[in-house]
């Protein structure tokens, strides 16, 4: 008889009679799990977006005096076929080597008719990048030809500017330069979607540069990076650095561990408002039903149960506000773009956002219901029965 | 051995500094079958004695024991079990689960118990029938009137067939005609059922209706004008 519980239904059915309260809480729960829900979508969308730029087989050579920003990196134009003829384990294909030289830079960009200006980023590169760049894909138009640029699918995002401005056909300008844009790119979420490709000669024309920044080279594996590592400690006058592109992006996610980290106090901060949302109704629910609560132990419910039933009321509500907040995190937040230093992302709702929305949900219910069903049962039963 | 039998209970409160003591050393013997009425000044520890004997609070010092069972000994959870087995109780205010129909409240003390749906069904309709509100097993609480409710409430003790009936001041919300129909009601429920009832009241009409009628005067209960002595005593 220990673990006789009430009806399911008694439960639920609670949640009905007073409608607008719990449709009020209902309202609130959902806001504070959206919130927690978009928190995390940031969180898993730079994750993400920096994780999916970086492949294992492919090595990044640049200067060794830029420290770990290639934007300052300027090495000899000559670097890319020394490469290729002197370091084993590159990878080819029909004589094609997978070396593709990248000169990289931020810029001001100019948009549309009206002129509207952003910071941009732009990758002056060959038909090798593709190569290299396995996770490239032209979603609209061609490969660009002089004189034109080939945009990533978040390159309106970086630019503060509508996507339309950026579609093939439009121009931009840069560098004095007007360029048209012969299409648009995706690259699996990585942080090459928010950059603009110049065909190398164009650029370096147009930057009166006869350098470039890097040289991405795809290796057979990942253990062949140390081929690389080996050929730029040998050749010290050339002055380059090689790491493996895994390795470049996973230090710099170690500089966004601080907005990660906040990202986190912010889930924990709203997470815990929600509870204070919690408790207040079920303050409110438990003190009209204190007479209702001691009758239910007069008739030989335990208080064990009648937490338990409270208990569901409040996970209930919660998880009605969850899925709410679910479903417009899927419609609203999941695919929205937001800018960063390093171009621009989408915010990610996934399973491990919704699981961890869920969880949330059910824990703001079940702490929400605990301290005010644990004080109506710590009343005596011959007082609670005389309650009004 | 009688049904119900209270020894020397003593019960306590604190108001303020002082202390008072509305139980001071009752002794009380229920037979099966028995109609009690309780009757005594407001303040004079009736329901308090009720609630006693009904497992809800608990004594200073004595003991209460049902059937073979010392309810004083019991834990709060045993206590809950036990009540939901041998205790009926009907409320002054009926104390209905608002959100449940009048044959979801009936059975709601049937779902502590093991037993079968089909004999769970069996059982409400048989309590909905004696109280003659088979007709509004769907409705709920807010669709019925106060002796509707009250009746459900009397169906709702009755339903587990329990041990004894507590009745607190049953008729205590009710009209005069509404009060003759449950107190009919709970004669029938003792006579026609053969259920022991202890009912409080402080109308003198209805405590007429028992089949016993106590007094709780000065903490001691008064049966006849003579106190009730401990059981010893009375043998000898």
């Amino acid at each position: 008889m220990a673990s006789k519980l009430l009806p399911w239904d008694y439960g639920v059915r609670n949640l009905f009679r007073r409608p607008s309260r719990s449709a009020l809480t209902l309202g609130g729960l959902s806001i504070v799990v959206l919130l927690v829900l978009v928190v995390v979508a940031f969180i898993r969308g730079l994750e993400a977006s920096l994780a999916a730029t970086g492949q294992p087989n492919v090595v990044l050579v640049y200067a060794l005096s830029s420290g770990a920003d290639i934007e300052n990196s300027a090495i000899p134009a000559r670097t890319p076929s020394l490469l290729a003829a002197s370091v084993a384990g590159v990878r080819q294909q029909q004589g094609v080597k997978y070396v593709s030289p990248e000169l990289y830079l931020g810029t001001r960009i100019t948009v549309g008719e009206h002129g509207s200006e952003g910071l941009g980023l732009v990758r002056g590169v060959t038909t090798s990048a593709p190569l290299v760049r396995q996770q490239v894909q032209i979603l609209e138009g061609a490969w660009p030809a002089a004189g034109e640029v080939l945009v990533g699918r978040l390159a309106h995002s970086k630019l503060g500017c509508e996507k339309e401005l950026l579609a093939p056909g439009a121009s931009i300008q840069f560098d004095g330069r007007q360029w048209r844009i012969s299409g648009v790119f995706a690259a699996g979420g990585a942080a090459f979607e928010s950059e603009v490709w110049a065909p190398l000669a164009d650029l370096q024309s147009a930057l009166k540069r006869q350098d470039i920044s890097l040289v991405a080279v795809g290796m057979n594996s990942a253990d062949a990076v140390a081929d690389v590592d080996l050929f730029c400690r040998e050749r010290i006058d050339l002055e380059l650095k090689a790491i493996s592109e895994t390795a470049y992006y996973a230090d710099l996610q170690k500089h966004y561990r601080p907005v990660r980290m906040l990202g986190w106090v912010v889930v924990g901060l709203v997470a815990g408002s929600g509870v204070f949302a919690g408790l207040n109704t079920m303050y409110g629910a438990v003190v009209g039903r204190i007479r209702e609560l001691a009758t239910l132990q007069a008739i030989g419910y335990r208080r064990r149960a009648i937490l338990l039933t409270l208990i569901q009321e409040a996970t209930l509500l919660a998880c009605g506000g969850a899925l709410a907040a679910c479903l417009l995190g899927l419609l609203f937040v999941n695919g929205a773009a937001v800018r960063f230093t390093m171009g621009a992302f989408m915010l990610r709702v996934d399973s491990v956002g919704i699981a961890l929305a869920c969880g949330t949900a059910v824990i703001l219910g079940v702490v929400g219901a605990i301290p005010p069903a644990a004080k109506a049962m710590r009343l005596p039963v011959v007082e609670a029965i005389k309650a009004i | 051995m009688s049904l119900v039998e209270v020894v020397d209970v003593v019960k306590e409160f604190k108001s303020g500094e002082e202390t008072i003591r509305p139980l001071d050393g009752v002794h009380l013997t229920i037979e099966e079958g028995d109609f009690v009425s309780l009757m005594g000044a407001s303040g004079s520890g009736k329901s308090t004695l009720l609630n006693l004997v009904a497992g809800i609070d608990e004594v200073n010092s004595g003991h209460i024991f049902v059937g073979d069972v010392d309810t004083t000994q019991l834990t709060r959870g045993k206590l809950a079990d036990w009540r939901a087995a041998h205790v009926g109780y009907v409320f002054q205010t009926h104390n209905l689960i608002p959100v449940l129909t009048a044959y979801e409240n009936v059975e709601l003390p049937l779902l502590l118990l093991s037993m079968s749906a089909a004999e769970r069904a069996k059982r409400v309709e048989v309590a909905m029938a004696a109280v003659d509100l088979t007709n509004r097993a769907g409705h709920y609480p807010r669709q019925m009137s106060g002796g509707q409710e009250q009746r459900v409430g009397i169906a709702r003790a009755i339903v587990t067939n329990p041990t004894i009936v507590v009745a607190d001041e049953p008729t205590g919300s009710l009209d005069d005609d509404t009060t003759e129909q449950i107190l009919t009601l709970l004669q029938r429920v003792n006579r026609e059922l053969g259920m022991t009832l202890l009912m409080v009241t402080h109308d003198a009409d209805a405590a007429q209706r028992a089949t016993r009628e106590l007094r709780l005067e000065r903490g001691h209960l008064v049966e006849n004008g003579k106190p009730i002595l401990p059981r010893a005593l009375r043998t000898a």
